[in-house]
């Protein structure tokens, strides 16, 4: 962890090119991402498994500081979408190098070109919802039930991965995989880097679209807004069409394990005893696939009794 | 003009932690170097600070520092570029390149750079037996020109020292290795790419490049890292053969230079 620290404040006086800051805010923003993904997984599932906490969390996403939240993530989308595919670029033709800090400035440019209008569209929802009046902050109830719960809970699941970890090299002698150069091929590595890339690609159009769709054109406000007024409902409607469940059983996946082996690369570079490296891994990934099951579980069985 | 210098200072022998120590030079040119500045100081205000130099030249890759934020060889680099030339005064720090052991000021143990050096196999391997006329192996210039650019590494640091990724992790064999291993992958006459490529393709190989390019402007000698890098990633995934070809198809877009 002390090279975390090295990392942030060196990162801050060594005087790199604009690449250094891309990679500062593609990685915050992927990891940002991933986080709300968690979340939004697992409380979207449970229009599956409990309805009635489904509705309760919609109207979560209703509170103040969701809504400052929503526009940091399709912040995040956007940026960690278009400064991927400048990586991408790059990667498979290393060559053109050259134009790699004109590329980044073009993302930056192009992130801010579509913003401005995806914000004016998506503060206009705020506004109808809002009204003039004065706004309730809310937060004791996004405390109440996702600070506590979803941030607890992760806390939890690390901590014990790592106990875990211990206890495994504390019984077999195997204390994980340590520092120095081993000089074998990591299929792992191998096969996550072009899926890394291959998956991006494939998450242009999965992502901004999901975010096009259910945050800017229609909107968190609208999912419980029409109709009967329940957010099930309007799940249902839409899963009627047997290319949604499809569309979201594939963002579902390839962003989760996406996310989750970006958060491998972040764990590898910032841990580095390996009990603890590898606890951390192994949450990662039992999280990862928990949380793939858990969204498409509901996503087959769909919104019960529709 | 008026040279201020701060400087990291650290003698294991004597301070618990690095500090910060300011001299001031007068009737400095910019012409001048860093490095012979540094001379100045340790001549004539203290001989107790310590940096390595040996050709006073760009050659032999001694003197890497981390000079007004970025690393850079101090032979090399003037004072010009850090102020006008008709400046009063002209503000210079100078620290140790991060990521290895800081052994005393400015020097640092380049031991874990060299290990990971050597752990690509930076040499010729090959089963022909050398050319029965007793001279040299031969290859075309254009079995040369694919790896031209980077036979011109001098070990000097600046770019594995500038990566985030190997200041997270001094595990990571870092841009230079990865560099001199490109020289050799893509020599015509070298038979040990696969080798080569196992310790490049292990989980501390080059995986861990996440193309910051800070690589890249670090080089003294404006070799595309970041480009070699990339290249040597690519030749894992699809194959030596594979980016050869690419990079043949590129050297034919681009004219060859005047004799
Ligand atoms: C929308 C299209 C997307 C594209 C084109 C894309 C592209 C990429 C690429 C190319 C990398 C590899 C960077 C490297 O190896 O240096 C990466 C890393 C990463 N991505 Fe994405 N990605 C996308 C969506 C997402 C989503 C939805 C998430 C969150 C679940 C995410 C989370 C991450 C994380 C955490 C990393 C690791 C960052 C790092 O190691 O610095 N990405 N992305
Ligand atoms: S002293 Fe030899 S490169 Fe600078």
């Amino acid at each position: 962890m002390a090279t975390l620290v090295t990392t942030v404040t060196e990162v801050l006086r060594y005087r790199g090119k604009i690449g250094q800051w891309s990679w500062v805010l593609h990685r915050v923003a992927g990891l940002g991402t991933l986080l709300f993904l968690i979340i939004h997984v697992i409380d979207t599932s449970w229009v599956y498994f409990a309805p009635a906490m489904y509705e309760e969390a919609i109207r979560i996403y209703q509170t103040p500081l969701f809504t400052l939240g929503e526009f940091i993530l399709v912040a995040c989308v956007v940026y960690h979408a278009f400064n991927g595919v400048r990586i991408i670029i790059f990667d498979f033709r290393p060559a053109w190098w050259e134009h790699q800090a004109r590329a980044a400035q073009i993302v930056f440019l192009a992130t801010i070109v579509v913003l401005v209008p995806t914000f004016i569209l998506m503060a206009q929802h705020v506004v109808e919802f809002y009204g003039g009046g004065p706004i309730d902050p809310q937060i004791a109830p996004v405390v109440e039930n996702v600070v506590i719960p979803f941030g607890g809970g992760m806390v939890v699941a690390l901590l014990a991965g790592v106990a875990l970890s211990a206890v495994v090299g504390a019984v077999t002698g195997n204390k994980g995989t340590p520092g120095p150069l081993l000089s074998q091929r990591s299929r792992l590595d191998q096969v996550m880097w072009s899926f890394m890339r291959l998956s991006g690609l494939a998450l242009v159009p999965l992502a901004l679209g999901h975010l096009a769709i259910m945050h800017v054109i229609e909107g968190v406000f609208a999912i419980n807004a029409s109709g009967t007024g329940s957010a099930a409902d309007f799940v249902a409607a839409r899963w009627v069409f047997i290319g949604w469940r499809i569309y979201d059983v594939l963002l579902l996946a390839l962003a989760l394990i996406h996310g989750f082996n970006g958060l491998r690369y972040v764990i590898n570079d910032y841990t580095h005893n390996p009990t603890v490296r590898r606890g951390l891994n192994w949450t990662a990934f039992v999280a990862c696939v928990a949380i793939i099951i858990v969204g498409a579980i509901s996503l087959i069985g769909g919104v019960p009794g529709m | 003009m008026k040279a201020i210098f701060r400087i990291r200072r650290y003698n294991p022998e004597k301070d618990k932690k690095p500090y910060w120590q300011e001299f001031t030079l007068e009737d400095v040119l910019p012409t001048d170097r860093v490095v012979e500045l540094l001379h100045r100081i340790k001549w004539e205000q203290d001989g107790t600070l310590t940096f390595r130099r040996s050709c006073a030249h760009g050659v032999c890759g001694s003197d890497a520092m981390r000079i007004n934020g970025v690393n850079l060889l101090a032979c090399k680099v003037l004072v010009r570029t850090f102020a006008r030339d008709d400046a009063e005064e002209v503000k210079i720090q100078v620290e140790p390149i991060l990521g290895l052991p800081v052994l005393k000021d400015l020097i640092v143990d380049m031991e874990p750079f060299f290990s990971h050096y050597r752990a690509i196999l930076p040499y010729l391997i090959t089963s022909e037996p050398p050319p029965a006329d007793g001279r040299e192996r031969r290859q075309s210039p254009q079995e040369r020109a694919i790896f031209d650019d980077t036979t011109k590494c001098i070990l000097c640091a600046c770019c594995t020292t500038s990566c985030p990724s190997f200041w997270a992790n001094d595990s990571y064999v870092g841009p230079a290795a990865i560099v001199q291993a490109h020289r050799f992958i893509f020599d015509s006459r070298d038979q040990a790419a696969d080798q080569r490529l196992n310790v490049l393709g292990a989980p501390d190989g080059a995986w861990r490049c996440r193309t910051i390019f800070n690589c890249t402007p670090a080089c003294p000698r404006e070799i595309k890292v970041t480009q070699a890098i990339g290249e040597v990633k690519l030749a894992i995934v699809r194959g030596v053969e594979h980016v050869r070809q690419q990079k043949i198809a590129d050297l034919k877009e681009t004219p060859a230079p005047e004799e």
